[in-house]
């Protein structure tokens, strides 16, 4: 006999009204309390917002692709493909502008030529001119932002015979330094 | 190429900091509010010579090309000979620095008579005392010149010259090679540095001294390379190696704010630059370029000489 498996409409049992738990006013005050508490917790976020904040990197950067991605099936959609490459080389939470008065700072131009860098003239080493290009760091690292911040901030721990010294390079300057070296593409 | 010279107070006569630099910059203001008021007054009176034509034709040539010729360049002469008297006058109690110039860079002995303390390309002097600097050259003609303390003076061979100058601000100014002198003439700048009298005394005795030890094995071994690659012939250290004088004293290179001459900011990435290739960064220099050391040499003979403070 097919027995129905569903006890809230099987006419056999007896019906009971669904568990309502605490009365209408007791949910109010729970909304309430739920509601200021949020609204509490995004004040607090807002106010005490971290310098150094890895989740709004992690959006900002997946943000950025998003709009890349949207424009290009708004306007290019039929002529190949989002430029990835370039894509990948964003650094998110960056200042490229920053970068020639950093490289100035650091004394970056005694050992390289940097187009838009004053005085960065060296043949130390090699010429960052088109570095965003590269597919490799000092012949060892592979030329992705992490790489890249990695490299200016400890060259020696990537390289230990390398003529590079460690510059004291924060993260933060890394990360603007190596925002401006990637707009320094083939055309540079 | 001027990257330090955000670093520096402005290095204009038109911002005095000095009492030789005030002196020049108020005969400038007179002479040029002189010479606006002559050309004015010149103006005029060949307006009134093309109207008035009952006055004699000697009156004017006597009056206007005589008289008021004589009696303001007479005002003039007075004045700027009064500034150039307070611009020469020396001091015996002042302090003495020697400053010499090099194909490009200075060499500064403070109080060479008696304590004979070397430092290089950066010039410390106290605020309100007078200072006489005894210019010499041990190549060609240089000339010193830092426009917000003091007017120029030349550098030349086989001669001393004295300026006398009192600095009336606290302040870094900078001070620039002001003759001819080479390839890289214009890259031999200097800093002055103009500190409250009680703190230029401190400064003065913590000059005296030996360099700074290595504290890790990577300065260490710095050292080593600074030794050994033969850079001691050029280039004195106090406490390490005596003796080298063809090159700056680098006692305290670490502590000085810029490097080569007033160039580059002082920090181990330059450094290495310059051991590495000095060439690029100051042609026609005399020192050679250290490109055969290995790199963690160069690295390490770099970060020892940015700890020498």
């Amino acid at each position: 006999m097919l027995v129905p498996t569903d006890p809230i409409h099987d006419p056999r049992q007896p019906h009971h009204p669904p568990d309502t738990g605490p009365g209408s006013w007791g949910k109010t005050l729970i909304l309430a309390v739920l509601g200021t508490g949020a609204a509490v917790l995004v004040s607090i976020w807002a106010l005490a917002w971290p310098g150094d904040d890895p989740l709004a990197d992690a959006v900002a950067s997946a943000h950025e692709v998003y709009l890349t991605y949207t424009a290009w099936l708004a306007t290019d959609a039929i002529s190949g493909t989002p430029d990835w490459q370039a894509l990948a080389l964003q650094i998110p939470q960056s200042d490229a502008s920053r970068g020639p008065a950093l490289m100035v700072a650091y004394g970056c131009g005694s050992c390289h030529v940097i187009p838009g860098v004053t005085g960065a003239v060296g043949t130390v080493g090699p010429s960052l001119a088109g570095i965003a290009d590269r597919a490799y760091i000092a012949g060892i690292i592979g030329n992705t932002p992490g790489g890249l911040m990695g490299w200016l901030m400890n060259p020696t721990v990537h390289s230990p015979q390398t003529a590079m010294p460690d510059l004291g390079v924060s993260e933060g300057d890394a990360r603007d330094m190596a925002a401006y070296l990637y707009t320094l593409g083939e055309a540079s | 190429m001027n990257s330090t010279l955000d670093m520096f107070n402005s290095q204009s006569a038109l911002s005095p900091a000095g009492v030789g630099a005030g002196a020049t910059h108020d005969l400038t203001l007179i002479m040029t509010i002189a010479a606006a008021v002559i050309f004015v007054t010149v103006m005029g009176l060949i307006w009134a010579a093309w109207r008035n034509t009952a006055t004699p034709r000697a009156w004017w040539i006597w009056t206007g090309g005589v008289v008021v010729p004589v009696v303001t360049l007479t005002a003039l002469f007075i004045g700027s000979t009064l500034t150039l008297q307070a611009l020469t006058q020396g001091d015996k109690d002042a302090l003495v620095i020697e400053v010499t110039g090099n194909q490009f860079w200075w060499d500064v002995v403070y109080d060479p008579d008696t304590l004979a303390l070397r430092d290089a390309n950066e010039v410390f002097v106290p605020v309100g005392r007078p200072v006489t600097f005894r210019l010499a050259s041990a190549d060609v003609i240089h000339s010193f010149w830092v426009p917000s303390v003091a007017g120029k003076m030349d550098m030349i061979p086989g001669r001393v010259n004295e300026l006398t100058v009192t600095a009336t601000k606290a302040g870094r100014f900078r001070g620039q090679c002001a003759e001819f002198c080479g390839l890289s003439h214009p890259l031999m700048a200097f800093e002055l540095v103009a500190l409250p009298a009680e703190e230029f005394d401190i400064w003065l005795r913590d000059l005296e001294g030996e360099a700074r030890d290595a504290a890790t094995p990577a300065l260490l071994d710095g050292r080593r390379v600074f030794l050994e690659a033969g850079c001691v012939a050029c280039h004195e250290i106090r406490g390490v190696a005596t003796g080298g004088r063809l090159g700056p004293d680098l006692t305290r290179v670490g502590a000085r704010a810029s490097l080569g001459a007033g160039m580059w900011r002082m920090n181990t990435g330059n450094l290495a630059g310059w051991i590495a290739d000095v060439g690029d960064m100051k042609p026609g220099a005399q020192m050679p370029s250290y490109n055969h050391l290995s790199g963690p040499d160069l690295r390490n003979v770099a970060a020892w000489l940015e700890s020498l403070q």
